[in-house]
């Protein structure tokens, strides 16, 4: 692999405010990157920064293996869709998706009306061309703006929470064509989104940021199950939190957690190391579970009483109280067939096993 | 059914007077009175002969046209501002330049006055009259061309920037077509504004009146006011034909943006 995107020591301030703290991060040809974070954490002004639109109060970017310091947004290999997909209302879809080629004067016209109707068949919209642009759905402006920005075939894609104007529906078709896109034409897209489930579902890697830093970057599974800080484990999924006494860190690391009892887990549990004195350790709902009546399991159990029931159709999600433990567990629960959805105050007993804690510091 | 009432009785106060200029303009009779006495097209004619009535349409012409240039240029680089950037006490000083709009006229024509013959030392010139006319008409400009920025996605002109264009090219590419049918309107308007301003014309014109100071000048002579109807008549129709030309195009300009009409300007 690689490396596209270099970015090195970048900070961004307005006036006092710290928009974007030390970023390093390095992005690989052909990769999908996502830039995932709360509103307000940075990382549209970090994709602005690599767009061109905004240049760093300090620190390198590089694409390319070029320093892009005083390079506008028209000069660099990136090309970008925009929140508001920005379509120019005054001109046909074809148009707009020959809007790049103005500047190659060295391709003819035929060419040109060739490369547009590739462009709209790689997005669906074959035959849309002479449509006028400020007539079309949501899904279909989406789908012109990925085209207009691919017909130049730039390095790198840039894409500010473009699924976030459409409903669930298309929302989740979109991102099964982004992904497929991405694999068709084979360059890097760099993908900004608030949504957690989005951005797993989409890319090789992931950049967590909060306000203004990169709080973790991994692949999406390492980012679920060994997120290295509570916020990051907060923010991605859900996760249940309990207190915990670490006692030793070894081959292995001792520890105590409220509720559950003492315990084992491997190194690889504590993403940052762990250290002995008191943490915390997350446990994924999903990880977890309840005894119901007929079923048998080899793993621990630990008594509790039903808090609240949400039923969701194909899963049903319990908090269930543990004794020693304020906040409740919750736990999802597929609904296999024979299992009854527990009521209120129902007495039941938790199923959990240690090797799916991951200890936070 | 008495609203209604008052609703008739309000058009007709307000158009009663516009529809006795034709009347009159073609009344063969030098007393404008009823009953009429005849039709006759000699004031118009006698329009056409007289030599200063054509000086002063030409000052008044020269002055609507610069005017309607300069307000518009002005206006258009405030509502660009006002609608894509951000910038400190912006509520501010938006609203400071669009208060010549309830500014009485009859001050900023003294103020004026005294500010180009004591301060300024200057001589009366249509160039005075276009200065302070542009004053005026730069806060109508500002309010027609807002509309237009309004309804402008400001990520517009950067994805044309992104797709390779300069700076200005995108402007002049994305941003001007989408604005253009408010850049004619607000155009218009400041031509019909200028055209037929009288008070400060009246103040800052030097040996050179303007059409509207010209038409005061006749009222003394009764035997011409037949000919000031005609004339009067000719303005109405162009004021009504240039407002419809400016409504129509700033609603083409909505359609055209695909956005929804929520009512303009006029």
């Amino acid at each position: 692999m690689t490396a596209l995107i270099t970015l090195t020591g970048v900070n961004k301030y307005y006036a006092d405010y710290h928009a974007l703290r030390d970023i390093n991060l390095t992005i690989n040809e052909g990769e999908f990157f996502s830039l995932l974070g709360p509103s307000g954490c940075g990382k549209t002004t970090l994709l602005r920064t690599i767009a061109g639109f905004e240049m760093p109060s300090d620190g390198v970017v590089m694409i390319g293996g070029k320093d892009m310091a005083g390079v506008p947004a028209n000069l660099r290999p990136t090309n970008m869709v925009f929140q508001s997909y920005a379509i120019f209302p005054h001109l046909t879809v074809a148009e707009n998706v020959a809007f790049g080629l103005r500047k190659s004067k060295e391709i003819d016209k035929q060419t040109k009306a060739k490369m547009v109707a590739e462009a709209l068949a790689m997005v669906g919209l074959d035959g849309y061309g002479k449509r006028a642009a400020h007539a079309l759905s949501g899904g279909q402006r989406q789908r012109v703006a990925l085209a207009r920005a691919l017909i130049l075939k730039p390095k790198v894609l840039l894409l500010d929470e473009p699924l976030s104007a459409l409903d669930k529906k298309m929302r989740e078709q979109m991102q099964v064509e982004l992904i497929r896109l991405q694999r068709q034409v084979g360059i890097t897209f760099i993908l900004v989104t608030h949504d957690q489930e989005e951005a797993l579902v989409m890319s090789d890697r992931i950049a967590v940021m909060f306000e203004g830093e990169i709080g973790q970057l991994a692949d999406p599974e390492t980012l679920y199950r060994r997120p290295n800080s509570r916020r990051v484990a907060q923010f991605i999924g859900k996760m249940n939190m309990l207190d915990a006494t670490v006692e030793v860190v070894d081959e292995v690391i001792d520890l105590t957690v409220r509720g559950l009892g003492s315990m084992q887990i491997e190194r690889e549990q504590a993403p940052e190391g762990g250290q002995v004195g008191s943490a915390v350790v997350g446990i994924r709902p999903e990880t977890l579970g309840i005894l119901f009546e007929g079923e048998t399991t080899e793993r621990k159990l630990v008594d509790g009483v039903v808090d609240e029931v949400v039923y969701y159709g194909d899963m049903t999600y319990y908090d269930v109280r543990i004794e020693g433990v304020e906040q409740p567990l919750n736990i999802a629960m597929k609904n296999l067939i024979g299992r009854p959805v527990l009521e209120v105050g129902a007495k039941t007993q938790v199923i959990w096993d240690e090797r799916s804690l991951v200890l936070l510091p | 059914m008495s609203l209604r009432i008052y609703a008739i009785a309000y058009l007709l106060f307000l158009y009663a007077p516009i529809i006795l200029l034709p009347i009159f303009a073609f009344n063969d009779a030098t007393i404008i009175a009823f009953p009429l006495s005849g039709f006759t097209t000699n004031w118009f004619a006698e329009l056409a002969t007289n030599k200063s009535l054509h000086a002063a349409v030409e000052n008044s012409l020269f002055i609507a046209v610069i005017t309607a240039l300069l307000s518009t240029w002005l206006g258009l680089c405030a509502a660009r501002a006002g609608a894509m950037h951000q910038f400190p006490l912006k509520a501010g000083i938006m609203g400071f330049i669009m208060l010549p709009l309830v500014l009485p006229e009859i001050i900023v024509a003294v103020s004026l006055l005294v500010v180009v013959v004591q301060v300024l030392e200057l001589g009366m010139s249509n160039w005075t009259i276009i200065a302070a006319h542009v004053l005026i008409c730069t806060p109508f400009c500002i309010a027609i061309l807002n509309g237009a920025f309004q309804n402008l996605d400001p990520s517009l002109e950067e994805a044309a920037m992104d797709l390779g264009e300069s700076r200005f090219s995108a402007f002049r590419l994305v941003t001007l077509p989408l604005v253009m049918p408010g850049i004619i309107a607000s155009m218009l308007i400041a031509f019909t504004i200028s055209l037929d301003e009288f008070i400060i014309a009246f103040f800052l014109s030097g040996s050179s009146p303007t059409m509207p100071v010209y038409i005061w000048g006749l009222l003394r002579f009764p035997a011409s006011l037949p000919v000031v109807m005609a004339l009067g008549t000719i303005l109405v129709a162009m004021s009504i034909i240039l407002l419809t030309i400016a409504e129509l195009l700033r609603r083409r300009g909505m359609a055209r943006a695909g956005v929804k009409d929520k009512g303009g300007f006029l």
